[in-house]
């Protein structure tokens, strides 16, 4: 083999490496990175100040993103054991006052887009959960529908994730993620004993 | 042992060009894949496009949330600037615009907590001649994507907040 084509061939290579840990650096989607009682949150996502990195893991996994002057995004994909959240168990998710003016909890496949159930239970929110805003909350995820309680269905959510929208958070919730009382994610039973 | 040195050297320095130059690239071409598929393949440009309420099957952008009523405005500045407008929800429900430049950053957020009335501004780049004594949203870049969220949890209130936003305006100015 001449030199030059082996000059060729180990500048692609490099190339190829290179573009292929880049990629492989952005497929942690929103979980990863600052965490808070388990749930993932950047201060910079959606932001002008944003680095390349964090500016591209959001393109991948959250494009048009808000910045946090108008929402804060936090992920987990874990229950607060730290076990994987499954499909087949049921969790409770409960939490009190949250610092903003409305809040969601939405269920993402790992596709990073909504599960593909028909149970038009995809998420809940403050208006379901918590209407007067102020009150202790709980809601579940789990496959089928429980009686009477808020419910984000996890059918057919494969290897899912959880994100916490926070929309119009307070100014102190804005400057210390570390203030705000995150909700908790216990697991209930697995396989079916609902 | 120099030459393979050297042949160390390239590979290294070809990984951190290849590494460096796909993580800056993916915002922008993610983003244009957004912009043609928001557009209809570039149809619907400087208008607002009304999305359908967001289900299982809304995959035209990752993550969306169930609980917002969206609609989007692909922009071009390249002829001047747009007058941006949206108008308030029922009962003061949540409403905001953002501006997202080419390469995804959120570069303006108004809502109607700020503008119980309503939100209205005009969006253009560095240089452009704007009107006096409106508020101006400066874009770094010629095109983008303006989001129109809404509060609307449920059927009847996506209903609801739908009539609302159709009085929206993304269109030149004037």
């Amino acid at each position: 083999m001449s030199g030059k084509l082996v000059t060729v061939g180990v500048l692609v290579a490099g190339l190829v490496a290179g573009a292929a840990s880049g990629w492989f650096s952005l497929q942690n989607g929103m979980v990863g990175g600052e965490t808070y009682s388990g749930w993932s949150g950047s201060k910079v996502t959606g932001s002008v100040d944003a680095d390349p990195w964090t500016r591209a893991r959001v393109a991948v996994s959250g494009l048009l993103a808000l910045n946090k002057s108008q929402a804060i995004y936090f992920s987990r994909n874990t229950d607060d054991s730290g076990a994987r959240l499954r499909e087949d168990c049921r969790y409770r998710v409960t939490g009190g006052a949250l610092p903003a003016r409305w809040w969601s909890i939405t269920v993402y496949a790992s596709d990073n887009y909504l599960p593909l159930n028909s149970d038009d239970a995809l998420s809940f929110d403050q208006t379901e959960a918590q209407p007067d805003g102020k009150a202790a909350w709980s809601g579940v995820l789990s496959p089928k529908r429980p009686e009477g309680e808020a419910w984000a269905s996890t059918s057919k959510a494969g290897d899912y994730d959880i994100t916490l929208r926070l929309y119009q958070p307070t100014a102190a919730a804005q400057a210390d993620y570390a203030s705000i009382p995150m909700p908790k994610v216990t697991r209930l039973d697995c396989g079916g004993a609902a | 042992m120099n030459r393979k040195l050297k042949l160390l050297g390239l590979f290294v320095g070809a990984g951190i060009i290849g590494h460096v130059g796909l993580v800056m690239a993916v915002p922008h071409g993610l983003m244009s894949v957004a912009m043609s598929r928001m557009s209809g393949d570039g149809a619907a440009i400087n208008q607002f496009v009304f999305g359908d309420r967001t289900t299982k099957d809304s995959r035209r952008v990752v993550r969306p949330s169930p609980d917002l009523a969206y609609a989007s405005c692909v922009y071009d500045l390249s002829k001047g600037p747009l007058l941006v407008s949206a108008a308030p929800s029922p009962n003061q429900g949540y409403v905001s615009l953002s501006v997202f430049a080419a390469n995804t950053d959120n570069i303006a957020a108004l809502d109607t907590t700020q503008y119980p009335n309503g939100i209205r501004f005009v969006l253009a780049r560095k240089g452009q001649s704007v009107p006096a004594g409106v508020q101006v949203v400066e874009s770094p870049s010629d095109k983008g994507i303006i989001l129109d969220r809404r509060l609307a949890p449920t059927a009847e209130l996506f209903a609801e907040v739908d009539k609302a936003r159709r009085a929206d305006s993304c269109a030149p100015l004037g």
